[in-house]
């Protein structure tokens, strides 16, 4: 009965703010355009161009560094390839995947920001605390409307991006669909998730000290940084997609999150989260 | 029984003392109001008294429950107009009193459309009950506000500034209702504001707060004759001396009296309704031609000036 009436009041502050997040242009904007970006503009500008603009076989040299510091067993796969072919795999399959986690930090700081800083923005933050909603009912209702669209905007992605991944590749590999594969499906269904609980986790807190939302966004987007580095690192052959990094990421975003959701519902108390409005 | 309950009620903010020991009761269908200047601790006051935030020191009961023990239930139990509309402007008038119905408790959907249907209708907002408060005036704002502190029916209800901003009309509109809640449905309400108009017309008690800490308590009539001085009487005569001023000074329930400098002759009256017809009497059985007559009450104003500054009253 107390888990169920916790849902439930939980469940209505999510359904409030999502009214008011569906209807926010401002908020909709990035959360839509930026998956897109990195799901279809893109992936086709470099699946699709080489092969419709016909790019000579020199026009590859130029990521030659990134294919010499392939890991043995991807050098493997893609050593019968042309070279068309090997880039396209290579980036399709490998070197995109660190955008898909842009997509869930993105998506959740920017609603998490409007969900909690949002209201400091408003003012309408007091008479919501002055509701009997206890402030676990109000923190859980906050991180579900920040979680579920994050999500369904990065499963969305995902699915966008295997639809454009095998249509556009289809006749350069004769056919053979490329994605998904099990390692895609344990980067969505197992790291965004924990990443996206990171981005919440983290301007939730960020929130609770500012006093609107586009200061909680702009501090919230230094999250973006470690994900920056992974690309680079896989661009300079230090780190590369696979099943070690996914169990890498998925125990870092781990004690990540608990970490932060410790501390999130220790300094989650309205009485703070009003004053700090003020 | 007090619905309201208050004792030694504190809170400090660092080293500041927004609010210092305040005690004070409040019965069933009383409107009381908090009345002071800006940053006296009126509205931190409120806020401790609805839960929004603790106290530092001292208890209060609301409605029966202890504000540290049992906030969730105090806060069910109050209805709060907070110092801007607090508003979701996104949000229709309608789905903006759904959504805090049901924060407050009320899970019977008939129920909720129905007492939604009922307040719109009664704030003359049901025509524009599909449009997002964004576009709303600031008198529809604050009165769909009103409208959400009562959703749920509470037996208390605070109002922090009702008519902040508003046009006399809405202002009188909202004091009427104000008056009407206490009057017909016996809500307890504490009204929060720095306007005297408001404090005069429509509060049974007033306490006067300046610096976190009460200055006076008492009807606004006790507090305006107490504080601001006696209720006056200006003669203008035809033939005004200090003859003529003499002969009224001199009858009882006058306390002082005196010719100003447009020559009108101006008296102290202790009870204004008792001595005026004998003053006017005196001064026409000893020769005056009286032309005009006027009586003046003190202000709250003035009253509320000089507890303000200070103004050689004692804090009680």
């Amino acid at each position: 009965m107390g888990f169920a009436m916790t849902l439930a009041n939980a469940m209505l502050v999510f359904r409030k703010d999502w009214m008011e997040i569906r209807r926010n242009s401002q908020v909709l904007a990035p959360i839509l355009i930026v998956p897109l970006v990195f799901t279809v503009v893109l992936p086709l500008i470099v699946i699709l161009v080489p092969s419709v603009i016909g790019m000579p076989e020199t026009a590859y040299q130029g990521v030659g560094t990134i294919f010499e510091n392939l890991p043995p067993d991807i050098k493997a796969i893609v050593e019968g390839m042309s070279a068309q072919q090997s880039m396209t795999y290579i980036f399709a399959l490998y070197f995109f995947a660190p955008f898909f986690l842009i997509i869930p930090i993105m998506a959740s700081s920017v609603l998490a920001s409007d969900s909690f800083a949002g209201e400091k923005d408003r003012k309408t933050i007091e008479a919501l605390l002055a509701t009997p909603l206890t402030d676990g009912e109000l923190l859980l209702g906050k991180i579900l409307v920040s979680f579920v669209p994050s999500m369904a905007v990065t499963i969305s992605a995902f699915a966008l991006y295997c639809v454009v991944v095998d249509v556009s590749s289809f006749s350069l590999f004769n056919g053979a669909i490329l994605l998904p594969n099990l390692l895609w499906a344990a980067l969505i269904f197992l790291v965004t998730p924990l990443v996206a609980l990171a981005g919440i986790g983290i301007t939730v807190m960020v929130s609770l000290r500012v006093k609107g939302y586009r200061e909680a966004q702009q501090l919230s987007a230094i999250l973006v940084l470690p994900v920056l580095g992974l690309i680079f690192g896989q661009i300079g052959g230090v780190i590369m997609f696979g099943t070690t990094m996914i169990m890498l990421l998925v125990a870092g975003f781990a004690v990540t999150d608990l970490i932060l959701f410790r501390v999130g519902l220790r300094v989650f108390r309205r009485e703070e989260i009003l004053m700090k409005s003020v | 029984m007090p619905v309201i309950s208050v004792s030694g009620l504190s809170k400090s903010f660092g080293g500041l003392d927004a609010v210092s020991g305040l005690s004070f009761d409040v019965e069933e269908g009383e409107i009381y109001g908090l009345l002071g200047p800006n940053g006296a601790g009126k509205t931190t006051t409120v806020r401790m008294l609805a839960c929004i935030i603790s106290p530092s020191g001292g208890t209060a009961a609301v409605a029966g429950h202890d504000i540290r023990a049992d906030p969730v239930a105090v806060r069910r139990s109050v209805g709060v107009l907070t110092e801007s509309p607090s508003l979701y402007e996104r949000l229709t008038a309608e789905e903006n009193l759904t959504f805090f119905a049901r924060a407050y408790g009320m899970t019977d959907d008939r129920k909720v459309s129905g007492r939604v249907k009922e307040l719109l209708q009664f704030f003359q907002l049901w025509d524009r009950r599909g449009e997002k408060s964004a576009v709303f005036s600031k008198g529809m704002k604050q009165k769909l506000a009103i409208a959400r502190a009562l959703v749920h029916d509470p037996p208390v209800i605070f109002l922090d500034e009702p008519t902040a901003g508003l046009d006399p009309e809405a202002s009188k509109l909202i004091r009427d209702l104000i008056t009407e809640m206490s009057q017909k449905e016996r809500h307890t309400i504490m009204l929060c504001t720095h306007r005297l108009e408001d404090a005069e017309k429509v509060c049974s008690r007033v306490m006067v707060v300046n610096m976190g800490r009460r200055v006076v308590v008492g009807s606004p009539d006790e507090i305006r004759s107490e504080v601001a001085g006696k209720a006056k009487l200006e003669v203008m005569v035809a033939n005004p001396s200090t003859a003529l001023v003499e002969a009224a000074a001199s009858v009882a329930g006058v306390s002082a009296g005196a010719i100003a400098e447009n020559g009108r002759l101006i008296f102290e009256l202790d009870d204004l309704n008792a001595a005026t017809p004998l003053v006017v009497r005196a001064l026409v059985e000893s020769g005056a031609r009286v032309l005009t007559v006027n009586t003046f009450l003190p202000s709250l104003e003035e009253a509320y000036l000089r507890l303000i500054k200070g103004d050689g009253w004692d804090s009680r």
